[in-house]
This record gives structure tokens, sequence and C-alpha cells, in this order.
């Protein structure tokens, strides 16, 4: 036992311990500013949102001790058991009456507990100890098929709750399958088809009509002029300049995605004419700037930015932000989706890019802890932990700035609520206890 | 191994960019683009305007005129109504439920938002507010606010004082205009009277506070503060017990008083009948009152009459002004007599007037339209159109010098010139050369084409008591800006040399002890006055009276002018005589007292005006 604590610390990678706790405590304090009411406001520790958090963070250490005491063989052996657990209280959570609008929580006296939040780490578990089986190889349909469905059915389970933007997490694992060997051209058609929808919704949402020959025609049927006109000049280019052998190949591919193109964008038409509410086109309409509603369904993001940009080179300074803290509240959702804001106008763009630069280092760093292992389990482990955390940090500091349409989403280790501050914790102390063991066992 | 070991790179590389694109929108919105920094401010202060309190008005004895009351507006907050609110709301503000939720309706569309309170009960007074305040502690989604408005502990000289409004779209433009930017258009600004005149100096200084608010307006924290300077307030001359006295006698009768103190040309009281509360024009009730005022009443209580009304006919009073005119051109002296000619102009039995003195004590008709023949006609041998005509241009300068004619120059906004008919007026009436000392005899007696303020006449009044000269008549007695009084300490010298005053004062003491005014005397006061009886063609005449006491080292000066009031001595006398009484004796005698209230109950007003 002696032997084995010692190896515990001795192996254990302390840059991401020290990144993981820095975090959090930059996360604690800001979410503090966020509720901050004022000086001269009292306000019981225990009870007040930030003395909840503490509690949670603390709780969030004590079980992360003991995941590092545990087996690594045992997180693995587990795992599909916790996974189908967490799915059961994914259906049960349907079952539970709507808060704001969402099934989400399962609300008990104090506190709630969120399920969505736990799927993502014991789907990560699975996900790692199905590819990782002996026997079990990626380049088998069976086994892609199984990956498939492991990640679709809890990702349709919450988007039923509805939660879109805990579902849109989900999509990280394009980047654990990448890694594992699914063919790169899902990368490309995954930037391919969001760059068309961008270049679509763009067109939807401002109306766009372009006159051709003294025909006014609408945006999106340009649109699918210019793929089509991209798809014969391309043609005529490999017509004439292709060796004759690769030709057919490549005509191939071209017929395949300028059809995907063209498919992608009416889809895009119907889905925005027919699918979309007014409140959605809205949502769009103000991120691409096309319409201004400072009033209505712009003012979270018009408030969002003015704190941001507030904040200035050097911020605000600590609990002295004149928008975003809770004594002010001119951003709605301050301490949630939103706490980004506190951080940009407290601390400006020189807090803001360390932020960004801290954070992104610790996913980088869990990539390349993820590299190092001889087990397949801790690596494919590794890259779900930080594709999750890079995905969740990218939808929702993009959402901040004004780079995507509000999608309610936590910001890791920062936001407000339990359930995510613990879920995140336990994903990186199992991450640490794996990685402690990558030179004792090949898994 | 791994073929796809590299695949990490591309990951990595993802990752980074991501961080880059971040990193550059974080840069342009928070270093190089300031919009949103600008936005932020907007959203976030707020600056307001802080209304300074406006100067209180004293009267000459430091007593309170004008001062603050504080009313009270009733604030409902909608997004807090409990449901056990809503009924102790209904029940203490007597609503019904239809009611109450069109309070509700109202305090949450147009410009107000439900988490935020707005006023549904505007300008409560303090006897009402003092009802439902010991309950508005128990609910707490409705409250009161007080606010400031004019207060009047003494509810008297309504015309003087005047009142203020919120200002109007065109004052608004206009002070803008001249380069006044004081106003908001929530601002109440002085329409008539004194607070019209001190406008600047009783507005005060706009203060300001700008402040950070939060989501719903609410004021954070203070960034900055300006203390408002309060208006300056305004001692005047008017005296408190007077100005009652005056307002009690002139009760259901039209017309004014003035009293002036000689010495100083200070106003003591200035009545206007009919009369106003001046509280009935503040606060919630102002624009219904005004309206009755203004449209619905004949009897045009808004005038201020002792200076506004010009058209007034002097009458006899005139006459002491002839004589004097006439006494310093030596047309005549004190000696002089003439018969009491009836068949030249009307006049009533009494003894022959063969000196001054009997002509003025008996107001002697046919006496004066000597004089005046004598004023007018110098040069016999001239054409008579010719003669008139100079006559009358150097009569005209003459009277002006008693200050007839133009504006005595008071510090009261609505003050008019008067009338006195000149050779241009006639030549443009008749023509050139059509026109004779035949033709506008009545000028002598003060009837004609003379128009004179109640003021004019007491200043009158305030001339022959000075025995020669006045100082322009004026409300204001100390003031923050000195410069204003200089106006009022020049000595307006009259045409008229001082000697011959006195037989005029003389004959003024003889009226009222012996003469026409003795309805004016007062015991162990020697009175000096002089009455007058204006013709009215549709109605009674009208009753004028000017006087002063004591006749030596006189303390007041005083003009009574009773429309409709039959004759000169009838009702102006002893009101004039009253009021110097109770000014110079410091009050009234038991006998003076139930005469007082024989006086406010008559009631002299024209049967022909339309009542509504």
């Amino acid at each position: 036992m002696k032997y084995r604590n010692l190896s515990i610390w001795r192996n254990i990678d302390k840059p991401l311990l020290i990144m993981y706790l820095l975090l959090s405590v930059i996360g604690y304090f800001i979410m503090y500013s966020s509720t901050f009411k004022g000086l001269n406001i009292q306000t019981d520790f225990w009870s007040a949102n930030y003395g909840k958090q503490f509690v949670w963070i603390i709780i969030t250490l004590f079980i992360g001790f003991f995941i590092l005491l545990l087996d690594g063989s045992f997180i693995k052996n587990t795992a599909y058991f916790t996974y189908g657990f967490v799915l059961l209280l994914l259906i049960l959570v349907l079952l539970m009456p709507p808060i704001k609008g969402a099934r989400s929580w399962f609300y008990f006296s104090g506190f709630s507990i969120q399920p969505s939040e736990f799927i993502k780490l014991t789907l990560s578990l699975s996900i790692a100890k199905l590819l990782s089986d002996v026997g079990s190889r990626f380049q088998e349909f069976r086994t892609k098929l199984k990956a498939f469905f492991m990640i679709i059915i809890p990702a349709l389970l919450i988007a039923v709750q509805p939660d879109p933007g805990t579902m849109l997490v989900f999509a990280c694992f394009i980047f654990v399958l990448y890694r594992e060997g699914l063919s790169g051209n899902f990368l490309l058609i995954g930037l391919f088809t969001v760059l068309i929808a961008v270049v679509g919704i763009f067109l939807k949402a401002s109306n766009s009509v372009f006159h051709l020959a003294g025909n006014a025609i609408s945006g999106n049927i340009f649109f699918g002029l210019i793929l089509i006109l991209g798809f014969i000049f391309s043609f005529i280019i490999i017509r004439y300049f292709v060796l004759p052998r690769y030709r057919k190949k490549k005509i191939q591919r071209l017929i395949i995605i300028t059809l995907l193109g063209l498919s992608i964008s009416g889809g895009i038409n119907y889905v925005y004419d027919s699918v979309f509410s007014e409140r959605h086109r809205t949502r769009f309409q103000i991120m691409f700037g096309i319409k201004e509603d400072r009033k209505g369904a712009g003012y979270n993001i018009y408030q969002a930015l003015s704190a941001v940009g507030s904040g200035e080179g050097l911020g605000k300074g600590y609990l002295k932000g004149t928008l975003s803290n809770d004594k002010y509240k001119h951003v709605p959702e301050q301490n949630t989706d939103f706490i980004f804001c506190v951080l940009a106008e407290e601390w400006g763009f020189l807090g803001s890019f360390i932020f960004i630069s801290l954070y992104l280092s610790t996913l980088i760093r869990m990539i390349l802890i993820a590299e190092r292992q001889r087990s397949k389990f801790t690596r494919i482990y590794g890259y779900c932990v930080s594709g999750i955390l890079f995905f969740h940090f990218m939808i929702n500091i993009a959402m901040v700035i004004g780079l995507a349409p509000v999608i309610g989403i936590p910001l890791p280790f920062f936001s407000k609520g339990g359930s995510a501050i613990f879920s995140f914790g336990l994903m990186v102390f199992i991450l640490l206890r794996l990685d402690s063991e990558r030179k004792v066992v090949l898994r | 191994m791994d073929p796809f070991k590299n695949r990490q790179w591309v990951v990595i590389l993802i990752i980074i960019s991501v961080g880059l694109i971040f990193s550059f929108r974080l840069f342009y919105i928070q270093v190089i683009n300031k919009d949103w920094s600008e936005r932020a401010k907007q959203i976030t202060s707020k600056t307001e305007n802080i209304q300074p309190p406006r100067g209180f008005i004293y009267d000459r004895n430091n007593q309170l005129l004008v001062g603050a009351e504080t009313i009270y507006d009733i604030y409902i907050h909608p997004s807090i109504i409990k449901l056990k609110d809503s009924s102790a709301i209904c029940k203490l503000f007597n609503l019904s439920n239809n009611d109450f939720r069109e309070i509700i309706k109202n305090a949450s569309s147009g410009y107000n938002v439900p988490y935020k309170p707005s006023v549904f009960i505007e300008s409560m007074t303090q006897q009402e507010h003092a009802k439902i305040s010991p309950y508005l502690g128990q609910i707490n989604s409705v409250f009161a606010k007080p606010k400031i408005d004019r207060g009047y502990p003494n509810p008297i000289a309504a015309h003087l004082l005047g009142y203020i409004r919120r200002i109007d779209e065109n004052q608004f433009k206009n002070t803008k205009a001249q380069g006044d930017f004081f106003y908001t258009k929530n601002d109440f600004i002085g329409i008539t009277g004194l607070e019209k005149e001190y406008e600047l100096l009783l507005r005060g200084e706009r203060g300001n506070i700008n402040y950070l608010k939060d989501y719903a307006g609410n004021k954070i924290e203070t960034v900055n503060k300006k203390p408002p300077k309060p208006g300056r307030s305004l001692y005047t001359t008017l005296d408190i017990e007077l100005q009652k006295l005056g307002e009690k006698l002139m009760e259901n009768k039209i017309g004014s008083i003035v009293a002036i103190e000689p010495s100083t040309g200070e106003v003591l009281a200035m009545v206007s009948a009919p009369s106003y509360n001046p509280s009935s024009l503040t606060g919630r009730d102002f624009s219904e009152n005004f309206k009755i005022f203004k449209k619905n009443d004949s009897l045009k209580p808004l005038i201020n009459r002792p200076v506004y009304n010009d058209k007034y006919r002097p009458g006899s009073i005139f006459k002491l002004v002839q004589a004097l005119i006439a006494l310093d051109d030596g047309v005549i002296l004190p000696e002089t007599g003439f018969s009491c000619n009836k068949n030249i102009i009307g006049c009533h039995n009494h003894e022959r007037p063969d000196n001054l003195t009997k002509a003025i004590k008996h107001s002697c008709n046919p006496y004066f339209f000597q004089v005046y023949k004598r004023l007018i006609m110098k040069d016999n041998s001239k054409n008579v159109f010719q003669t008139s005509r100079e006559g009358l241009a150097i009569w005209e300068q003459n009277i002006k010098t008693f200050g007839f004619g133009d504006p005595l120059g008071i510090d009261l906004p609505e003050e008019k010139s008067g009338f006195i008919p000149n050779v241009d007026f006639y030549d443009k009436w008749y023509g050139k050369k059509r026109w004779a000392f035949s033709t506008i005899y009545s000028n002598s007696i003060g009837e004609g084409e003379i128009g004179v303020s109640p003021i004019q006449m007491a200043n009158l009044a305030s001339i022959i008591a000075n025995r020669g000269y006045y100082y322009t008549p004026h409300v204001i007695k100390k003031i923050a800006n000195e410069n204003i009084l200089k106006k009022f300490k020049i000595k307006h010298r009259t045409c008229v040399d001082k000697k011959h005053f006195e037989v005029v004062v003389k004959a003024m003491n003889e009226v009222v002890n012996k003469g026409t005014g003795r309805n004016a005397r007062i015991d162990s006061i020697e009175v000096c006055g002089k009455t007058g009886t204006v013709e009215n063609k549709t109605f009674n005449d009208h009753s004028v009276f000017i006087s002063f006491a004591p006749m030596d080292n006189p303390k007041i000066a005083i003009a009574v002018y009773v429309e409709y009031g039959t004759w000169g001595s009838k009702w102006a006398a002893p009101i004039a005589s009253l009021m110097m009484e109770s000014f110079i004796k410091g009050s009234l005698s038991k006998k003076s007292i139930e005469k007082v209230n024989q006086i406010s109950q008559a009631v002299i007003l024209n049967p022909n005006t339309d009542f509504k």
C-alpha cells in the first residue's frame, strides 16, 4: 500500500494538476465576483451562491482524492455499468417537471442534479473501453456502429429535454474517433458543412437578393448556382489537367461534394423556413449583425458584448465591474452561461488572453498526456476529456463574444452549478489517476 | 506503431487556432473598437437633474407669503404586488377590481414597465396623504414619494404673486433660443406676477447627479454630484394685514385697491377683485381651476386689474392734476373763481366755487371746464384749432410728468401704459384741424379718452402726498441683486413746482372734512382725498377715491376703484379710509370693524354680467 500511494504522488502529472487547481481557483473567484452584490450587503456565506459553489469544489476535491486512490482497472471495468446507470437517469429525468422549460434536473430539497453533466464522463469511459477492448478493431464497421449508438443515444435523450447546448458537445467525439482512425474526410466534411451552413443561414437571415440578367433571385438559389458553377469549373479542370487514370475517382468525389453542398444548402433553406421559429431566426440575424434588437432577442448578447468590450485592455479590477455582476445585473445569466463577461470586464483583454492561454494549455496538456500512454483506454479517455472541455469552452466563449448564436452551455470550472463542477472535476481526476498508472500496466 | 499518432497535431492545431480566433476577436472588441465600451457606459451610467427648490416670497415684515408645501406622488410597483396586497390597495384607495386592473395595466405598459415603480396618483395633499400613510408601510408595492410644490400659508395677493406652471412648448423653445438652457420639459416657470418678473432669481441653479444604475435603472453608486443652488428669496414691500383687509373689503366687488408708501414708492397692498386663492393654481387641480378662471368666469379673476386695466377713466380725481398744472402754468391762481354754470357741463348743487379750494372740495365740473379751457386755449389771438393743438401738446407733456400715459415701471410683468390723448390721436380720429377745445373738453374732468390704471391713480395720490415727486412704485424690498433696486431709488419730479401743492393738499383735506369725501374721515388723523365718479352708460357709475394720510408727513397713499360703485364717496372712500386707518393705527376701531363687515358683504356686481 505504501508503495502504491507513493507511486501516485510520484507519477501524477503535476502540470495538469496545478492547471486544474488554478482554473478551479480562478473560476471560483470569478464566480464569486459574478454573484457579488456589493460590500455593504451582508449575505450568509453558506446560503449564497458562492458558498454552495465552495462546498461543491471541496466535495469535488475530496472525491477526487479518493479517485486517486482507486485502481485504474476498477474504473475501466465499471465503465459500462456507470454509463448504463446514468443513461437510466437520463430517461428518468424526462419524467421530472420542467425547470425553465427543460426537463434536465432532478430536484431535491436544497440542491439539484443534472444527469446530462455526468453522461459526458461515463460516455467517455465507455467509448474508451469499447475502442480499447482486445478484439475490437475500430476499422470494423461493427465497432463504428457500436460507438455511434453509444454516442447518439444519450445525445438524443438530451435533445428531448431539450438542451441543445449540451447535445452539441457530443460532436466533440468526432475528434476522438478521428484520432482512433476515422477518416479525415469526416472532419473536412464537417468543416465544409459548417461553412455552407453559415453561408446558407447568412443568406437566409439577411434575405439577400441577387440580380441576375434582370431577374431577382433569392440568395440561396444564387448560392446553389455558384456551387454548380464551381462544379462545372472543377470538372473542366479535371477533364483537361488531371491524368486520365485519376479522373474517374476525382470526378466521383466532385459529384459527391457538390451534391452534399446542394443538399445542405437546400436543407438549410427548408430548416430555416419550416423548422426554425421566429425566435431562432432573430437570434441568427442578431449574430450576423443583420438585425439589432437591443431590448428583445438581442438583449443578452448586446449586454454581454458591452460588458466584455468595457473591460478594454486591463479591465476594471476585481469586483469593480459595473455591468456583469449581481450588483448591476445588466448581463443576464451572468453566473452561468455568461460568466466569461465577468472575467473579461474585470480583467480586460490581458486577463482574457491569459485565461484563454491557460485554458487551452490545459487542454493541450491533456492531449499530450493522452499521447504518452501505452494504455489505449487512457489515451482515448484523455482525448474524450480534452474534447468535451474544448467544445464547452469553444461554444461558450464564441457565444459570449458574438461569434455564435446564444446557446446555453456552461463554462467548465467557472459557471455556477454543482453537477458541472463535480463532473468536470471527476473527469480530470480520473484522467490524473489513469495517467499515473502509465508506467505500471499496459491496458 | 500507431499509424494515427500524428493526428494529435491536427487536434492541437485546431485548439490553438480557436484560441487565436478568440484572442483576435477579443482584442478587437476590447482594445481596438471602443464602441462596445461606449455602449457599456450608456447602459450603466445615468445623469439626472436635481431640481433646485424655488425661492420663497415674504412680505415687508418677513412673514411668509409663498413657501413650499410637500405633496406626495403615490407610486405602484406592479412586479412585486402580492395577492394580499391587491385587496389592501383596492380598499385603501377605494378602487373597484376593474380600476385596479386598469391601474396595473397602465403601470406596465407604454412608458412604464412592471419591474419599475410608476406614479398612479399624482400630487396628493398632505392631509390626503396623512390618511393613508399608516397603511402604506404594510404594502410593499405601493409607496409615496414627497415632492415640493408652491405653498401659500397666507392665501392672498394671488395676482401680485402670480403663478407657475409647467413650461409649454413655445416657452421651452423661446428660452432655448435666448441661450437659456435651464429648463427641461418637466420644469415649472413663472407665468405672471412676481413669479414671472423674478423668475431668474427664484428658480435657482440646477444641480445634477451622475450615477451607476442597475438593469432596472435603480441608482447603485453615485459617481458625481453637483448640488443645486436653491432659488433666492424675495422680500416684498407688501403688508400682509393690509392686503388681507383690502381683499376682504373688495369681496363681491370688481375693482382695485393700490396702497403706496409715498416716501419710498413701496407698494403696501395691491388688491384686484375678484380674486382667487393662489393655492388653487398649484398641483393636481391647476388645469381644472385654470380652465374655470380663464374661460368660464366672465369676471376674469386672473387679470391683475391694478396694473393691467388701463382703460379706467379717472373721473374727478383728475381735476387735481388739472388744478396743479394750471397753477404752475399761471393760468389760474388759488383765488381764481368761476361760476358753476351747469349749462356748459353737468354738476350737482353746491356753494359757489369762488376759489380753487372750494372747487375741489365740491368737485365742481364747470370750474374745471374753465381751467382746462385756459390750459388748452392759451393764445386767443390765433386760430382756435391751432391754439388747441399747441395747448394740448404742452398739456400732454405736463400730464405725463405725473406718470400717466406710460408704464410707471413697476416690477410686475402685466403693467400697461394707460392713455393720454394727444394731438396725433385727435388728428387721426377727427382729422387735422377738425378738432378744438370744444371737442375734447371732457378731458377736463377725467372723462373722455383718458385711460389710467389704478396704480397710476395711487401714484398720483403719492405725488400729491410728497408735494411734487414720486418714486416708481415697486413690490420688491430686498433682493439678492441690489442693482434691481437702483431704479426704484430715483426721484421723479413733476412739472409742477412744490409751492403749488399746498393749496391742493388743503383742498383735499377739505374734501374729506367738509366736502364730497366725508365718508373717508378717520378720528384723530387728518386725511386728504378726492372722490371720483366715472360715468358708466351700461349700469351704475364707477366709484373712485384717491387719498393719503396723514396730511403732514404722509405714511400711505391709496387709490380705490370700485366698478359700478355708484359714486366716489359711496364705496371707494370708506374702503380707502378703513385701509388707511388700519395701516396707520395698526388696528381698527370697533366701529370700523363693523363697517368692514358691512362693506365686505355688499355685493356690487353688474347685473348685466353673464354668470356661468
